[in-house]
């Protein structure tokens, strides 16, 4: 009982009668760093979908530190410690770089007061705009944090997604298909920067991906999904050269 | 034996009895569906479109004296479906797919643009007491009772007929042709259907060009069933029939038609049968006298708000309108802080020597015109609460304004009560109406919110105003809804400068308020929502908190607003400030002006208040001349153009979404950003020649 | 013979980061080009010109011979150019069949569209089972198939193949590029754009490669690979 930060029990999610996911059990130990693999509509982003609320699962329970957090909201669940990013980039439209940090940070402190607002005391204060400087400098954005969002390339609003829910000091980060979009190099430094955030603040992350070297890379243990099934989990390693898996994912012939 | 009989019969007539009101409610529904499924557009002016057909065939027929068959051709193959090739041309051809809300205000403005246009381009005036004829001779007068229970005339089977028949051939001509798929790919992205080898302006010229001449059909077929032609009654009718199309969920043409048959079969039974509980206790009584003709607003926001097929009706986003170059930033971001202080001061000084002039020259019709700006300002800044922070649409702002209008009417006149006292308790009310209206709204997204608020509103129009404890009952036919003006210690507020100058301030304290709002907690919430919901809920934003709060913060405003105004004109004047269509003029000066920022409701404001007088009745020219009474003999120009004006501003917001004062604000940015640019070359040319 | 695309000095100013600049070259009949470069080089810009949706500032678009620079999407699409866009590239909104119908109609006239459209199943049976379903709720990877099923039916002169393997599995990207192979086989032109240049690499003979909007170099495929790696080393 003792690590286990997040724990995915059952879960199972039917859109009109196709399965798209039956009965998937994930455990995440604290500091740990998961991959989540399959062919397209084998139920990835249903899975994320399913952990963070915005699909509510027919079945199974999702508890994070112990707590049963399945019939939260998501913003409930988000605010109890679930970041996420997006495979199409989520951005707000007509924000700067560090308008998109600096709400997080705002909800985050749970300062959400209205007659501050209303007396015009809710413009950001110092010590917030310096956290949100803090995490942008991290990630190599320092430089655009008052660019708007619309001048940024694919790679960079990635990382302002990162950035963001990083911002709600996530407990476990679910990570989907970062790489989508990038080329080799701006995977790698993502990658990189990834590792460094997560060793100096102590998160999990979940990570769906379609680039196999990012996973073996990045990834101690992974679970592979096919029709919404678990067909396989273990050592990220030992899952990779499972022939099961190769045929499945790789579309390699085991003959 | 004779009770159930009669029970039988009642029912039947009842059935009979709404056929024919069934059909018409059904053929707009129908046409309106068309609209929306060939176009994306959710055409609120589709009832403009009919009135204007119902109105050139009527005064073809009787000014002019063409034949019927030329006039019903003219009217409805030729005029409608050109209007519809205009509109599609002009506007809805530079709107990018997928801008829903943005195609709803346009609608709403052409909903009011167009009746007075074609009204003033034909001189046309809806005349009392002259019911319009029907196509077939004599159609009002023969009447048809197949069952011995209720009689159909001539004119009802007409339209009963229409449309079955043209419901059938538009369902084919979806399910056979080609055309019909190509309408519909059209609609998602004009762009894939070009890639497919298909023109889709073409395409879209012919939607808009079917559903026009279906609205124009509509219309000729419904106009008997009113005594007078006039176009607030086909605007209504629109509400009717988007509950019709409700039920077939925007989608189904048959399942349209199937709804507004059933609707009309559900009003003449609730007609027939609803109990009569008291005919002493006058609210109670008028709910019994009003409620029926409400069966369609309370239908409509039932299912709007609960009925969860509905919602699975999203927008599907065009892929390919990341082919757009991105929109620009606004330029209050992009200039320097120096020009910022700039406008500032030099709005702030012109304001200044207005108020001065005002204050010291004006003599009472324009202290009344400046008082009556500065307070639609206030209303409007309700909706730039609603909308520009929080992208969302109501269309019930009138009735917030209404409800805190009444309220000081009814403390003022039962208590006796301070008015100013009052006007907080209205506003307080009116918020507290928007914000548990929005909960079960504001979820739903898209054009939802809009029509259940319309709804709402023509629910609040049609019944709680006749409600004795709200408009005042018989009591206040005779006596007026008054509202004194309040003493509040030394200033008396009769007197119209000292009002004017509480207005002033109060109208300052909200715009501050309203720019706090922006860029505190609640207006960086807002703009995260609007730019992704599902991202703003992954960081611990709820979807629902900021927008129900920005409905009460709207409705307080459009409450305090409301009693403002009836304090200025010291009577609530229900008929003339608040009504439902009245008050659509006013989402579309705010959002065609610019919604995101004060300057726009303000503009607004002064626009709607005196412009008329400034401009169309010559005062301006006047002034120039320095004489008024050598003003030209086409003055006074008649105040409908002030709605063609402001309606048709709305192609200006086709293509500048931001609003007209950001998109000119920007151009003179841009000007001084040349000026600048051409400056320092010449300056570094000189330094290098030197 | 003439090259089945030709573009001339073609600029074009869309946005902070897809103007391109100065882009000529041409794709002759049968023949596959691939379209390399790091993300928001302008590869999107360059197959959106060669298709006709974005109009280029200056520079000229022959098509077959024929110049109609400025010409909407669907003349092109009538000169044998076919257009497979980045990401969803079918209509959400109408069934898989729909889909189908809606471009035979304009190709085989109404008598072939059945015809055509078993056509299409029989290429992917995995669509037939999908038929009446919306466009819009098949997987990545089905969506894809559907776009491919409507050029493979069609065979026209040339597809422009914008990111096919974006986001899908290795197993799916690799049945795609099975189908692009057999559709070169049938004697259409391809022009691929590729972030994934492995699979590209493999099925095309010359490669272009954009930096900044501009071509840096255009040759063999075979060599390709190492003018990317210098790029990387670079850094």
């Amino acid at each position: 009982m003792s690590g286990i930060l997040l724990d995915v029990r059952n879960i199972g999610k039917n859109f009109d009668a196709i399965a798209a996911l039956s009965e998937v059990s994930v455990q995440v130990e604290a500091g740990e760093r998961i991959g989540i693999i399959g062919p397209n509509g084998a139920g990835k982003t249903t899975f994320f979908n399913c952990v963070l609320g915005v699909l509510t699962p027919d079945t199974g329970t999702v508890y994070l530190a112990s707590e049963d957090i399945s019939q939260f909201p998501v913003h409930e669940r988000a605010r109890r410690g679930i970041g996420r990013t997006f495979q199409r980039i989520e951005l707000f439209s007509g924000s700067t770089v560090r308008d998109h940090l600096l709400i997080a940070e705002r909800i985050r402190r749970g300062t959400g007061n209205l007659w501050r607002d209303l007396t015009g005391r809710g413009k950001p204060r110092i010590e917030e705009i310096e956290a949100c400087d803090h995490v942008l400098d991290l990630l190599g954005l320092g430089e655009l944090a008052n660019r708007p969002i619309e001048q940024l390339s694919l790679g960079q609003g990635r990382l302002v997604e990162v950035g963001r829910a990083l911002m709600t000091q996530p407990k476990v980060l679910l990570l989907d298909e970062p790489s989508s979009g990038l080329d080799h190099q701006e995977t790698a430094d993502l990658a990189e920067t990834l590792l460094e955030v997560q060793a100096s603040s102590n998160f999990s992350i979940i990570l769906v991906e379609h680039d196999v070297e990012l996973v073996a890379s990045f990834t101690d243990r992974c679970y592979v999904l096919d029709f919404g099934r678990l067909i396989a989990s273990g050592a990220t390693q030992e899952v990779l050269t499972n022939p099961v898996v190769r045929e499945a994912y790789l579309g390699e012939n085991i003959s | 034996m004779l009770f159930a009989s009669s029970v039988a019969e009642d029912f039947l007539r009842g059935i009979l009895q709404g056929l024919p009101p069934g059909a018409v409610y059904g053929l707009i529904a129908v046409g309106f569906v068309l609209a929306y499924k060939t176009s994306g557009v959710f055409n609120l002016a589709f009832g403009a479109q009919a009135y204007i057909s119902a109105a050139l065939f009527f005064h073809a027929r009787n000014e002019w004296q063409w034949n019927v068959v030329v006039a019903f051709t003219f009217a409805v193959f030729l005029v409608a479906p050109a209007i519809g090739l205009i509109l599609e041309r002009l506007i809805f051809r530079h709107l990018p797919p997928g801008s829903a809300l943005a195609k709803l205000v346009i609608a709403i403005g052409l909903s009011v643009a167009l009746p007075h246009l074609f009204e003033l381009l034909i001189g046309f005036e809806p005349v009392g007491g002259r019911t319009p004829e029907g196509l077939l001779p004599n159609g009002g007068g023969v009447f048809y009772d197949p069952f011995g229970v209720y009689p159909l005339s001539r004119n009802e089977l007409t339209a009963l007929v229409v449309a079955v028949i043209a419901t059938a051939l538009l369902t084919a001509l979806f399910r056979f042709s080609a055309i019909g798929l190509q309408m519909r790919a059209a609609v998602e992205s004009p762009r894939m259907t070009e890639l497919n080898g298909i023109r889709a302006d073409r395409v879209a010229a012919f939607s808009w060009a079917l559903s026009s001449t279906f609205a124009g059909l509509a219309g000729v077929l419904m106009a008997p069933r009113f005594n007078t032609l006039a176009a607030p009654d086909y605007f209504n009718l629109i509400i009717v029939a988007i509950t019709a199309a409700a039920f077939g969920r925007l989608m189904s043409l048959p399942r349209a038609l199937v709804g507004g048959f059933g609707l009309g079969i559900l009003i003449a039974q609730v007609d027939t049968f609803l109990p009569r509980f008291s005919a002493n206790n006058s609210w109670v009584k008028a709910i019994e006298d009003n409620v029926t003709p409400a069966m369609p607003f309370i239908a409509l926001f039932l299912l709007v708000a609960f009925w969860p097929p509905l919602r699975a009706n999203k927008d599907q986003v065009d892929p390919l309108s990341g082919v757009d170059p991105p929109p620009q930033l606004p330029v209050a971001v992009v200039r320097t802080r120096f020009m910022t202080n700039l406008t500032h001061s030099v709005g702030v000084g012109f304001l200044s020597v207005v108020g001065f002039v005002v204050m010291t020259r004006a003599d009472k019709s324009w202290v009344f015109l400046v008082t009556q700006a500065a307070i639609i300002s206030l209303i409007l800044l309700s909706i730039t609460v609603l909308t520009g922070l929080g992208g969302m649409i109501s269309l019930s702002q009138g009735s917030f304004a209404a409800i805190g209008a009444f309220t000081v009417f009814q403390l003022a006149d039962r208590t006796g009560m301070s008015t100013v006292l009052a006007a907080v308790i209205g506003a307080l009310v009116a918020a507290a109406v928007s914000g548990l209206l929005a909960i079960p709204l504001v979820r739903l997204g898209g054009m939802w919110v809009p029509i259940a608020t319309l709804a709402f509103a023509s629910f609040f129009d049609a019944v709680v105003v006749k409600l004795p404890f709200v408009g005042g009952g018989d009591k206040a036919l005779i006596e007026g809804t008054r509202i004194p003006r309040p003493v509040i210690g030394p200033w008396n507020l009769t007197n119209d400068k000292t009002f004017l100058v509480f207005v002033v301030l109060i109208l300052i304290v909200v715009s501050a308020g309203v720019i706090a709002i922006r860029s505190g907690t609640l207006g960086r919430s807002l703009a995260a929502l609007r730019g992704s919901e599902v991202a703003s809920q992954s960081i611990g934003v709820s979807p629902v908190r900021p927008r129900v709060i920005a409905f009460v913060i709207s409705g307080f405003i459009a409450g305090l607003g409301g009693a403002l105004l009836g304090m200025q004109q010291e009577n609530v004047n229900y008929a003339g400030n608040f009504t439902p269509y009245a008050t659509l003029f006013w989402l579309v000066l705010v959002v065609t002006l610019g919604s995101r920022t004060v300057e726009g409701a303000i503009q607004g404001g002064v626009g709607f208040s005196l412009f008329d007088r400034i401009i169309f009745r010559g005062d301006l020219f006047g002034w120039i001349l320095r004489d008024p009474d050598r003003v030209p003999g086409f003055f006074p120009v008649s105040a409908k153009w002030r709605f063609v004006l402001f309606g048709l501003s709305t192609i200006g917001f086709a293509k500048h979404p931001e609003g007209l004062v950001e998109s000119g604000k920007r151009k003179s940015h841009e000007r001084m950003e040349r000026r600048r640019a051409r400056r320092e070359a010449r300056k570094s040319l000189e330094g290098a020649s030197s | 013979m003439n090259p089945i695309l030709t573009l001339e000095s073609v600029s074009a100013n869309y946005g902070p980061f897809n103007a391109i600049f100065d882009v000529s070259f041409s794709v002759n009949p049968g023949e596959a080009v691939a379209l390399l470069g790091a993300n928001g080089v302008g590869k999107t810009s360059v197959a959106r010109v060669a298709s006709g949706l974005i109009t280029p500032s200056s520079g000229k678009t022959i098509v077959d011979g024929v110049d109609i620079t400025g010409a909407r999407p669907h003349r092109f699409v009538q000169a044998g150019v076919a257009h497979a866009v980045e990401g969803r590239s079918v209509f959400a909104s109408l069934t898989v069949e729909e889909n189908l119908r809606l471009s035979f109609q304009r190709v085989f006239g109404r008598s072939g569209v059945p015809t055509a459209i078993e056509k299409a199943f029989s290429e992917f049976p995995a669509l037939e089972r999908r038929r009446d379903q919306l466009a819009g709720k098949l997987s990545g990877g089905e969506q894809r198939m559907l776009s491919l099923a409507r050029v493979l039916v069609e065979a026209p002169k040339l597809l422009i193949a914008d990111e096919l393997s974006l986001g899908l599995a290795p197993v799916i990207v690799k049945k795609i590029y099975d189908q692009l192979a057999r559709l070169r086989a049938n004697g259409t032109a391809l022009l691929i754009v590729e972030q994934q240049v492995g699979h590209a690499l493999k099925l095309c003979e010359r490669a272009i490669i954009l930096e900044h909007g501009r071509i840096v170099w255009a040759g063999p495929s075979n060599q390709a690979t190492e003018r990317l790696a210098m790029r990387f080393t670079e850094k």
